[in-house]
């Protein structure tokens, strides 16, 4: 009987606090930083064209075999503005087969394909998550502009111009020094 | 009888039912959206403004299904068994004044009425079972039966305590005679009793052991679907009205409330809808909170409990009236009950300690016995 009424009192207690309900289609729920999505190809801002030189490390290591990579000539190369003297010419990934395991991420060389924030793209027919070169770079150009991302050497050099926790390790540096 | 009062009576009849199917709507509503927020959910939300339409997405979606016939069917009573659980449901209302003078036909034996036409509806319970020439059916029907003729007894005595302070069967008498102290205050005991065998007699939680969708799927209902479904649905969700309504007006004061006029009507359906409101909140939250009965503890908790329950309570009130005692006697006797038999109760409920069992294993006899 008093266990009968303790349980009406949580479920008038629940009753009054906010549902904890996401309305979905209208408001999602917020991604994480470190969130992976499909992966997608960089573009280099400095250069205007892709990192990917169209290698197909990536190719050779997916372990679903959703993607297919075609390499190249540069023309920037022969004009003299790129460094690359390769470049992709087409790259398809069938994201309805990528399992989302990064493991392209980690063995390209070129920091050219990056786990993104895209998820929500449920299309209607079987074979419509087929995505091409441009769409794969309009997507990567959508992340880094949202998640400010640097190809690896460029943030190891912010990095070493100003260390985060620098001030404190020299804190305790001296403490040590004085005991 | 002439003509233009069949007129009125046919007209107050269609008014009724037009105005049940209005609550039943908003009950569907309230529900849903009730038993939502107790889950820390939304409830409905996309059928307009708070979903608000979701009742009649809901009525246009059942009218349009199409209403599956299993070849095995007993036709008649399968055809009946809707109406029968309806008509009674409908009938009752026909003595139910929601204002002073707001009824169809106010009758002295109003409650005698209710009660004989309420009972009605388990015919077309274990029709519905019988005729759908399925097992789940067929059980939940005999489930029904058991279940709201058991529960018939302890409603009925709790009745009684209401019409023996009273002296009336009148529904509008019994409020009338609640305009100094609600028989709520007099009687909690009576309140506890009828509160708890009318949520048996509705059939919801913990209570809904005949359409116990996870043992009966669905029970007496199985086979049923669009339209004829929609008339048990229907059912279903006037009875809960009655049954709030009948607490209201027997034990909660109906229509009155202190300080204001008994007798304007406006104010008076008002103040009725909202006090039934309250106690259909009441069930709603009893549902969102208790899971459901075993059927023998069901049984058990109907005859072992309850109609003990039900006979001293109406000793008691015997006894004050015999004895002419004051208000308050009758009070602190139903409340002394009420807390003993609820200590008592809760002792009896609390898990019982595993008990020390201890596990003998085999031992195969020494083979040096068997030398010898």
């Amino acid at each position: 009987m008093l266990g009968n009424l303790k349980g009406l009192m949580v479920t008038l207690s629940t009753f009054f606090r906010h549902p904890v309900t996401y309305q979905y289609p209208d408001e999602h729920k917020p991604i994480e930083d470190r969130y992976m999505g499909f992966p997608v190809l960089m573009w280099d801002k400095n250069v205007e064209e892709p990192y990917c030189t169209g290698c197909m490390v990536c190719v050779r290591y997916c372990p679903t075999q959703c993607m297919t990579a075609v390499m190249k000539d540069n023309p920037l190369h022969a004009d003299g503005k790129s460094t690359r003297r390769k470049i992709v010419d087409s790259f398809e990934i069938n994201l309805g087969r990528c399992i989302l395991c990064a493991i392209c991420v980690d063995v390209c060389n070129f920091d050219a394909i990056e786990m993104s924030h895209e998820h929500e793209l449920s299309k209607y027919a079987r074979n419509d998550n087929r995505t091409n070169l441009p769409k794969l770079l309009e997507m990567g150009k959508a992340y880094q502009q949202e998640s400010g991302w640097k190809p690896e050497k460029e943030a190891k050099a912010e990095a070493d111009v100003k260390p985060v926790g620098s001030s404190v390790e020299t804190k305790e540096e001296t403490a040590e020094a004085e005991s | 009888m002439n003509a233009l009062e069949t007129l009125m009576l046919l007209s107050k009849m269609l008014g009724v039912l037009t105005g049940l199917s209005v609550v039943v709507l908003s009950l569907t509503w309230l529900e849903r959206k009730f038993l939502g927020r107790m889950q820390m959910r939304m409830g409905p939300t996309r059928t307009g403004p708070y979903g608000l339409l979701q009742p009649v997405a809901d009525a246009i979606k059942l009218m349009a299904k199409e209403d599956l016939l299993s070849s095995w069917v007993d036709r008649v009573a399968y055809w009946v068994a809707p109406l029968a659980v309806f008509v009674p449901t409908f009938m009752i209302w026909v003595t139910i004044p929601i204002a002073r003078d707001l009824v169809i036909q106010n009758m002295d034996m109003g409650l005698f009425y209710i009660i004989a036409f309420s009972v009605l509806s388990i015919v077309g319970l274990v029709m519905a079972g019988w005729a759908s020439s399925n097992k789940y059916a067929v059980l939940g029907g005999f489930r029904a039966a058991a279940q709201l003729i058991s529960y018939e007894i302890p409603l009925i005595l709790a009745v009684l305590g209401v019409v023996m302070l009273a002296q009336s069967m009148n529904l509008q008498e019994v409020v009338s005679k609640q305009g100094t102290v609600i028989y709520a205050a007099i009687q909690p005991l009576g309140l506890v009793l009828f509160f708890i065998a009318g949520l048996a007699e509705l059939g919801r939680t913990p209570f809904d052991i005949h359409p116990a969708e996870s043992e009966v799927v669905g029970g007496p209902f199985v086979e049923y679907s669009g339209a004829h479904w929609a008339v048990f649905f229907l059912a279903e969700y006037i009875n809960t009205f009655a049954i709030a309504s009948l607490t209201v007006l027997l034990f909660l004061g109906g229509w009155l409330f202190p300080g204001l006029p008994g007798d304007v009507s406006a104010l008076g359906v008002l103040v009725f809808l909202v006090k039934t409101y309250m106690v259909i909140l009441v069930i709603f939250w009893v549902r969102g909170t208790y899971p459901r009965l075993r059927i023998d503890q069901l049984m058990s908790l109907g005859w072992k409990v309850l109609v003990p329950l039900a006979f001293v309570n109406v000793i008691i009130t015997a006894v004050y009236m015999f004895y002419g005692w004051p208000d308050w006697s009758l009070t602190i006797m139903s409340t002394a009950i009420l807390v003993v038999v609820g200590w008592g109760f809760s002792r009896r409920m609390r898990t019982a300690p595993t008990p020390e069992y201890t596990v003998k294993l085999y031992v195969p006899a020494p083979e040096a016995s068997n030398a010898g």
